[in-house]
Formats: structure tokens, sequence, C-alpha cells
């Protein structure tokens, strides 16, 4: 009698959850979203009339706004997390386990405790910072708390270490004496960044932004939280759709037009990325 | 020969350690210049001052009559080699070698001709240009960081120890191609490493560094026949050095030379047998203990009662020489060095 492969055999706890928890939802999803409007079987004749309303009610503009702010927040967190990861990698021993402790922290409290803590931060009037320096100063200033730069604020500031880790994990991929021989060889800091440091840090960079983007392309506390009324984000639209609308056809097709979105940016980058440089250190 | 390069009083520490302790030297043009010493004497922070990629605490460098101290590596006509190559890992062999004159906006084409004029100088054939360096073997990448420095046109290029963990074989050939590089280029090379052989073979000048200070500078020859203390010579190769005292060689209880107190050393190949009759300034009975054979000569492990001592024979005269045999030894003096410490 052949043995079943002991490769396969350990794989299928995985498998057999990927299953259930990933693949089946998604194809159910895929199939709702091909339903006639507002029915909840799935034994209707399929139809595109979803997809159709879709685009006719405007619903490409709380995809594009999540996108938008996806990539805002991605390209934020990058700028921001770069020089940091810098710092980082180039401190030794406890000061750099004290402030990545610091940065990994907040990520052990809830992402909505931490962000209505942002919002009490943010009030008018009574709120922490404008009622500190109207104690202290005796000026009023106003806010920002329920716009879009709130949103993008709570987005950079939940997603941050998404992007700092991977990216200090690439940051600290680059040798040292390249960056020394290409100074050396007449490089500015500029020149040296863009030809050495940049390329030897991407796949560092690529996974840290791939997993902000795709964070924050599906996340809807911070605009409910801080952006108020300001934005509806596609996760919003689809919300409301299957809650209060009962409109499960036409969310399902939402949720596939923003798993397409996140699939068009994900996979070119992915196939660029040697992955297997970053898990071998 | 002018000087091309000079150090005034250079001094450098880290933390508690002091690697560079009062340093003075001064590099002539077009020489071949080595700094050795064993690790932790500083040679690498000196290097590395050299190249402006580390600045000195207290003193001046100078480039020519120009003083360089604060100038930074990128504006230095100076190029380093490093130990570990630092090859750009994500690059082709081109794209590395081309690399200091892409950062000058030279034109793409036009660095590519100098490019495979480079790969030409250092015997790289022309179908290794887009390579991988990652896909090169060692002695070839070797080739590919020498291409890439000379590629910058620097009056001056440094070597930090860039054959070290090269195997035994390849790096005797590559000693010989640096040499003839040298010859062939013209430029200054300010070389580094711990091996006495590769700088005795490599060499136009020596500087021997102990302990953060320079001991001594000199031609191979100079250091070799006549180091400056005890440490020099035996760190120069295999040496018998003798300890004065009370006008004798106290190990050979023979009278000294007139008056001198501190050491006296003798290379192994400085000692002979005596036929009988035959005059020597210092003679002394020896027992031959063990023979090693290093192909055109042969060292003899001579045992006086009191201590070893080296002898080298050339492999012509070895005949009469026999492990276990009873011999007059001996030496004159004006083979030998005079030290005070």
């Amino acid at each position: 009698m052949r043995r079943p492969n002991p490769g396969i055999l350990t794989m299928l706890p995985v498998l057999v959850f990927l299953l259930a928890g990933f693949v089946i939802p998604i194809l159910v999803v895929a199939l709702y979203s091909l339903m006639p409007p507002r029915t909840f079987d799935l034994a209707g004749s399929p139809t595109f009339t979803n997809y159709a309303t879709a685009f006719a009610e405007g619903y490409w503009r709380p995809l594009m706004w999540s996108a938008l702010g996806a990539a805002a927040t991605t390209l934020i967190c990058l700028v921001l997390a770069w020089p940091t990861a810098r710092v980082l990698a180039h401190l030794a021993g406890r000061w750099a386990t004290l402030v990545t402790l610091l940065i990994a922290l907040p990520i052990f409290i809830s992402e909505s405790v931490r962000l209505f803590g942002l919002a009490l931060f943010m009030m008018p009037g009574g709120g922490i910072l404008a009622g500190s320096i109207d104690a202290l100063f005796g000026v009023s200033i106003g806010t920002i708390l329920y716009t879009r730069l709130a949103a993008l604020l709570g987005l950079v500031y939940i997603h941050f270490p998404f992007v700092l880790f991977p990216l200090l994990l690439g940051v600290s991929l680059i040798p040292k004496d390249q960056v020394e021989a290409a100074r050396d060889l007449g490089a500015s800091g500029w020149q040296v960044f863009r030809e050495i440091e940049a390329p030897l840090a991407a796949p560092g960079a690529a996974v840290g932004a791939l997993l902000c983007f795709v964070l924050s392309l599906g996340a809807n506390a911070e605009m409910n939280i801080l952006g108020g009324q300001a934005v509806t984000v596609i996760t919003n639209a689809i919300e409301q759709r299957f809650n209060y609308a009962q409109d499960w056809p036409l969310g399902a097709a939402l949720t596939v037009l923003t798993v397409l979105l996140t699939a068009a940016v994900v996979f070119p980058v992915l196939k660029r990325i040697d992955v297997d440089r970053l898990a071998r250190r | 020969m002018g000087t091309i390069l000079s150090t005034r009083a250079v001094s450098k520490r880290f933390g508690d350690v002091i690697a560079l302790d009062d340093v003075s030297l001064e590099i002539r043009e077009g020489e071949f210049f080595t700094i050795v010493g064993p690790s932790g004497s500083g040679k690498s922070t000196l290097l590395r001052i050299l190249a402006g990629l580390e600045t000195p605490a207290a003193g001046r460098v100078r480039l020519r009559d120009t003083d360089i101290t604060d100038v930074p590596a990128n504006r230095r006509p100076t190029c380093m080699v490093f130990q570990n190559l630092a090859l750009f890992s994500h690059r082709t062999v081109g794209e590395n070698i081309e690399f200091s004159q892409k950062m000058k906006g030279v034109p793409p084409h036009e660095r590519r001709e100098h490019a495979l004029d480079m790969m030409r100088i250092v015997r790289l054939p022309e179908s290794y240009y887009g390579r991988r360096v990652t896909h090169c073997s060692g002695g070839e990448q070797q080739r590919v960081a020498l291409a890439r420095a000379l590629a910058s046109d620097p009056e001056i290029l440094f070597f930090d120890e860039p054959l070290s963990s090269i195997d035994y074989r390849l790096r005797k050939i590559l000693e010989v191609e640096m040499k003839d590089l040298h010859r062939r280029t013209g430029k200054t090379f300010v070389y580094i490493t711990h091996s006495l052989e590769e700088a005795m073979v490599m060499s136009d000048r020596i500087a021997i560094m102990k302990a953060g200070r320079i001991v001594q500078t000199g031609t191979p020859t100079d250091i070799y026949y006549r180091p400056a203390n005890r440490f020099v010579a035996e760190f120069m190769g295999e040496v018998n050095v003798f300890e004065l005292a009370n006008g004798q060689i106290a190990e050979l209880g023979i009278a000294a030379p007139t008056g001198a107190t501190g050491y006296l050393a003798v290379r192994p190949e400085f000692l002979r047998k005596l036929n009988d009759g035959e005059r020597a300034d210092v003679r002394f009975p020896a027992t031959v203990a063990n023979d090693y054979m290093l192909g055109s000569r042969t060292h003899y492990h001579l045992d006086t009662g009191k201590r070893i001592l080296v002898a080298e024979v050339a492999a012509g005269q070895a005949a009469e020489i026999i492990v276990g045999a009873k011999a007059e030894w001996g030496f004159d003096l004006s083979d030998a060095a005079l030290l005070d410490e």
C-alpha cells in the first residue's frame, strides 16, 4: 500500500481551514453577486444586473475613496517608516528594543479603543488637545475631527506598525559596506538611497506597503469614528447593502469588485518580491 | 618622488579603546605602500581615515598640499577595495563597474566602453558584463571589485585585506596580479594586511603597526634585515632573538658585542654549520633536533641545551647536516641586528 505523502498530511489542517474559512465563503459571495437583486437564495438564474447597478448608482465613488485613502495611507506610512526604520536598524541594543516596544505595544490594544482615544483627543472645546490648550493658554482652537483628514490620520496611526516592521527587516538587509562602497565611488546621499538602499530594502518595503494597502482598503472603523459622515468608503457601502438595505446580491457584487481591485494591486507586486530573501534572514 | 598622501599626528579612539595613537606617515606618489600589523593594531581604522570613511579625533590628513581631513569619501580622488569586496549584490558585473561613472552622469554607451576596458585590464572575459555578481566565483568577484575601483580613475587605491578570505593558491596568483596591476596602472596603492608574506611580495614600502602606533616604516629588505625592535623582527618571520645581559649573550654564555644591551636578532639563513677551522663571531655547539623541508630550502631546529634555534639552509647545501648529529654552529655579528627593545 502506498503511504500518503507526509507533506500533504502536514498541510491538511491548514488546507481544511483555508477551504472552509476562505475559499468557500468567497465562492458563496461571488455566487450571490450573480443572483437577482434583493433575493436571499443561491438558486436564482445568474445575472450581471448587480454589477450594472453598482456602476449606475455611483458605487465607484466609495470604492475610489477607499482606494485613494489606502494609497495615501501607504505612501505616508512609507515616508514616515523609512527614517524610523533606518534609525532603529542602526540603534544598538536597549534603545532599539525600547523604541520597538513603544511602537509595537499599541497593537495589543483594541483598534476601536485607540480610535476613540484619538477622537477624544481631537474633540473640539472640551477635547484633550483643545481643552488643554484653552486651559493653559486661553486659546481656543478648532478641530479636524469628522473630516477626511482625521480619518486619514487614524488610518496612518493604526497601520504604521504594519509598514514599519517589514521595512525594518528590509533595511537591516542592506549591507553597511555596500553603502560605504557607493559613497566611496562618489555617490551622493540621494544617489546612495536610489541606487543601493531603496532596491535592497525593496522587498521589505513592498511587503509592508501591501499589508498597509490591503488593511486600509478594508478599514471602516477609522472612517466611522474619526471621519464621521465626511466620507463613505466601500466597506460602509457594503455593510449598508447587507444590513439596512437587505440587498445581499448588490452587497456581494461590491465585495467582489473590492476583492478584484485588491488582487489587481497585490498580485503584480507579490510577483516581483523575492519573499525568500526576506525569510532567509 | 613626492609625497601624495600624508597624515600628521592622527589619533582615534572608540570608547575606551585607543585605535590610533599619534600616527604620522608619508605615502609617495606611485608606490605600493602596505600597512601590516596584527588584528586590533589599528591598521583598518587608519585606512578608513585615509579613505575618508572615518574622521580622526585629532591630527590632519593631506593629499599633496591640500588638507582633506574633513573631505568625505565621495569627494576624495581615492577608492577602496573592501575586505569582503562590498560588490552591489543586486547588480550585474557591468553595473558594478560602471557605478562611479553613472554617479557622474556619463552616458550609458560611454560607460559600457569604459567598463569593458577595465575588464580587460583585470582580465575578466567580456561575456561577464551582463552576469550577476552573485553568480561569479571568489576570484572573479575580486577582479570585479578591482575593476570597479579602477573605473572611478582614482589617484590612490586602498585595499582593506581583500585577499584574506581567499584560498592559498588563488591568493598567490592574485598577489602577483595585484603587483602587475600596480606596475601597469602606475597608481598609488595603499594596502592593508596582517600577512607578512603578502606585504613582502607586493610592497615597495611597508609600515608596521602595533597597538595603534607605527613601529617602523621601510622597504621590505630594510624591515626584514634591520628591524627596529623585537616585535618587528618576530612579526616579520622566523628569527632567533638573544637577550644581552651583563655583556653576554645569556643563553649561549658567550661575550656580547662590546657594551651592547638589549637583544640580538639573527635570521635563520645566517646561522651556519662551521667546518673545522672556519671562523665566526659567535660560535656554539648544538644538536640538530629536527628538519623541515620547505622546497628550495630546509629549516633545522638546533638544540643548544638551553634553547631551540632555527637555521635555514639552501637545498644544495643540506646534505651534510644530519638530524641527531652534534656540531659547531655560528653566525657573524655583521649579519645580526642589535635591538634596544
